[in-house]
C-alpha cells in the first residue's frame, strides 16, 4: 500500500477566523498540491501547522506511519522532528552567512567531504555557480529564491512546503522561474504543498489543486477540473478562469499554434514556441455565442456545441456549452433571452486566438 | 598614585559584566520569547534598579546578604565567612544593580532578529539552543556588546550600593568612586583629581574602542 500523508485539523485565532484543513498527499514521490486562494484565506496557516510552527487546537496530522499532531492524545511533534523543507515567502536566508554557509547550514552533521559533495550537487542543481561566497544581500531576488531552495533541499526533506515561492520576484523573473520550479519539483522524490494566489502559478505547478477561502478548503481536484468545473459559485469567483482544458500542439503557423482539444481544432497565439502539452485557458467573457451552425474561418475558432446549462448570475448569465469539452460563456441576461438559450440549444461558440491563455503542462 | 582601588574596580566591573553575560542572556531570551501573560511583572523587576535609588537597593541587598537572612546564613555555612562587607557580597550587589543594563540591550537585540530566521532554522532540524548560538546570537552581536559595555561602565561608577553593601575596606571593597569620595572628604584634592582622571580616560577609551568596532551601533540606550 502506498504511503500517505493525511492532515485534518482546526486552528483558531483569537478574534480571527477558524482555519480548517483536510488534505491528503502521497509520500515518497513527486506530487505537487497547490493550495490556491485569495490572501487572508488561511493558506499560510495550513503550511505553518504542517511544519510544526503553529499548534492546531484540534485534529490530526499523520505522515506515513508517524503521528505529527494528535490533539486527542496531546502529540505535537516539534518542527525539528518533522523533516520538512519550508520555503518562506521572503526566503528567510541567514544574512550573516554566505551562500555556501546557508546551503550547508542544516547538514553540519555530515563529514566535510560529504558536505562538500552535497553542496556541489545543490550548486549545480540550482545553477548557483560562482555565488558560493556571496552574502544574501548581494543576490538578486531570483538567486535568493534558488539559494533558499538549495538550503531546504540539501538536507533531503520528506515534504516540501512552499509559501508563495514566486511572489517576491518581479514579473519577468517570475515568468522564467515558474517553469524552472516546475521542472525541479518534478525531479524530486517528495510531495510538495505550495501556497499561491496566482492562478497561472497554480496551473503550472499543480498535480492537484485545493481551493481555499475564508479558512476552509472548498474544492480539491485536478487543475483543469477545479478551474473548469468549480463546485460552486464561491470557487468560480476565486478561480476566475472558467474554461481550462488540456490540449496538444498539432501544428504551428505564423506565431499561432493549432491544438487538438477533444477532437476539435483550436488556434491560439503562442508566446514561447516551446512545448507540446498545454492548458488552454479561456475566460467566459471572451466567448461569443451565436445560434446555429456557423461557417468556419481559419483565423477564428468556431466551435459547434450544445448548451447544457444556463445559470443567471446578477446582470449576466453563465452558459455552459458542450463542444467536445466543457466551455463556459458569459452573456447578458437580455442576450440569453433573445437567443433563447436553454439546455439543448445548438450554438456556435467563437473565441479569438489571442484570448486563449496558454500554460505549459 | 594609589592603584589598588583602580585594580579592584576593574576586577569588580569585569566579573560583573562576565556574570551578567551568563545570567542576563537566559533572562533576556526568556523575556523576548515568552508568551506568559504576567511577563510584564518580570520585566518590571529586571528594570527596577534603573529607578530605585542605589541606597534603597543597597539596603535590601545588605539585609539579604546579612547574617540573619537565609542567603547570608547559607553562604556562611558553605564558605565559612559572612557575605556582607566582602568582595563577593559587593559582586552580588553589582550584578543586581547592573542587571537592566545588560538584559535590556540583550533582549532588544534578540527581539530585533527576524523570527522567520529562527523558524527557518527550526524547520531545518536545528535545535533551539543551536539556533540561538548559530543565528540569534551572531545577529545580536552589537546588542550583546552594548550590554556588556554598559554593565561594565555602570559598575565602574557605582557608589551608593558599594557604600551600603561593601563599606570601605581597602583592597576588598574600596572602589574608585569611594576612594575619590574619601580623598575629597580628607581635602586631598590632588589625589582625587589623579584617580578621577584615570577613570575618565579609561572609560572614554573603552567606549571609543567599542563604538569604533560597532560603527552602526550608536544607540547608547536601546529601548524596546
Amino acid at each position: 500500500m502506498a504511503d500517505e500523508m493525511t492532515a485534518d485539523f482546526e486552528k483558531r485565532y483569537n478574534g480571527g477566523p477558524t482555519i480548517r484543513a483536510a488534505l491528503g498527499l502521497p509520500v515518497g514521490r513527486s506530487h505537487v498540491t497547490v493550495l490556491f486562494g485569495p490572501s487572508g484565506a488561511g493558506k499560510t496557516t495550513v503550511l505553518r501547522c504542517l511544519a510544526g510552527l503553529e499548534r492546531p487546537e484540534r485534529g490530526r496530522v499523520r505522515f506515513a506511519s508517524e503521528t505529527w499532531v494528535d490533539t486527542d492524545v496531546g502529540v505535537m511533534a516539534p518542527p525539528q522532528a518533522r523533516g520538512v523543507g519550508y520555503l518562506f515567502q521572503d526566503y528567510a536566508l541567514f544574512p550573516h552567512l554566505t551562500v555556501a554557509g546557508n546551503i550547508t547550514y542544516a547538514i553540519h552533521d555530515l563529514d566535510s567531504r560529504e558536505r562538500r559533495v552535497r553542496l556541489d550537487e545543490m550548486i549545480r542543481l540550482l545553477r548557483l555557480e560562482g555565488l558560493e561566497d556571496r552574502r544574501p544581500a548581494q543576490l538578486s531576488g531570483g538567486q535568493q529564491q534558488r539559494v533558499a531552495l538549495a538550503r531546504v533541499l540539501a538536507r533531503r526533506p520528506r515534504l516540501l512546503l512552499l509559501d508563495e515561492p514566486l511572489s517576491a520576484l518581479d514579473a519577468p523573473t517570475r515568468e522564467q522561474l515558474r517553469g524552472e520550479l516546475r521542472a525541479l519539483l518534478r525531479g524530486q522524490r517528495m510531495p510538495t504543498l505550495c501556497v499561491t494566489h496566482d492562478w497561472v502559478e497554480a496551473l503550472t505547478l499543480a498535480d492537484q489543486v485545493a481551493v481555499m477561502a475564508g479558512g476552509r478548503i472548498l474544492q480539491t481536484g485536478s487543475p483543469d477540473s477545479v478551474f473548469s468545473r468549480p463546485a460552486n459559485a464561491e470557487v468560480a469567483a476565486i478561480v476566475g478562469v472558467e474554461t481550462v482544458t488540456a490540449g496538444k500542439v498539432v501544428g504551428r503557423q505564423d506565431g499561432l499554434a493549432a491544438f487538438d482539444v477533444a477532437g476539435k481544432q483550436l488556434w491560439a497565439v503562442e508566446a514561447s514556441g516551446k512545448g507540446e502539452e498545454f492548458y488552454l485557458c479561456i475566460r467566459a467573457e471572451d466567448v461569443i455565442l451565436e445560434i446555429g451552425a456557423q461557417p468556419s474561418s481559419s483565423a477564428r475558432n468556431h466551435l459547434a456545441g450544445r448548451v447544457t446549462d444556463v445559470r443567471p448570475a446578477g446582470p449576466v448569465s453563465r452558459v455552459a456549452v458542450d463542444c467536445g469539452f466543457a466551455l463556459t460563456a458569459l452573456v447578458t441576461r437580455q442576450a440569453a433571452q433573445d437567443l433563447d438559450l436553454k439546455p439543448g440549444t445548438l450554438v456556435t461558440a467563437t473565441v479569438k486566438a489571442s484570448a486563449i491563455h496558454l500554460i505549459p503542462r | 598614585m594609589n592603584w589598588a582601588p583602580i585594580v579592584l574596580t576593574l576586577k569588580l566591573a569585569g566579573l560583573t559584566a562576565l556574570i551578567l553575560v551568563a545570567v542576563g542572556m537566559p533572562i533576556a531570551y526568556w523575556l523576548t520569547y515568552s508568551r506568559w501573560r504576567w511577563k510584564f511583572l518580570a520585566e518590571s523587576v529586571v528594570a527596577l534598579p534603573l529607578v530605585l535609588p542605589p541606597t534603597v537597593l543597597g539596603f535590601y541587598v545588605l539585609v539579604a546578604v546579612g547574617p540573619k537572612s537565609p542567603l547570608g546564613q547559607g553562604y556562611q555555612a558553605l564558605v565559612g565567612h559572612p557575605l556582607a562587607f566582602t568582595f563577593e557580597g559587593l559582586l552580588f550587589a553589582s550584578v543586581l544593580y547592573s542587571l537592566p543594563f545588560a538584559v535590556q540591550p540583550f533582549a532588544s537585540a534578540f527581539g530585533s532578529v527576524d523570527p522567520k530566521l529562527v523558524e527557518a532554522s527550526w524547520t531545518l532540524g536545528i535545535s533551539r539552543l543551536a539556533t540561538f548560538l548559530r543565528v540569534t546570537l551572531p545577529l545580536s552581536a552589537a546588542g550583546v556588546v552594548t550590554g556588556v559595555v554598559l554593565s561594565f561602565a555602570h559598575t565602574m561608577g557605582e557608589f551608593g550600593v558599594v557604600l551600603m553593601v561593601g563599606g570601605n575596606i581597602p583592597g576588598v571593597t574600596r572602589t574608585v568612586s569611594i576612594d575619590i569620595y574619601d580623598e575629597v572628604q580628607a581635602l586631598n584634592y590632588a589625589g582625587a583629581a589623579e584617580t578621577a582622571l584615570v577613570l575618565l580616560i579609561f572609560s572614554f577609551v573603552v567606549l571609543s574602542v567599542v563604538y569604533a568596532l560597532n560603527r552602526n551601533m550608536w544607540v547608547v540606550w536601546p529601548m524596546r
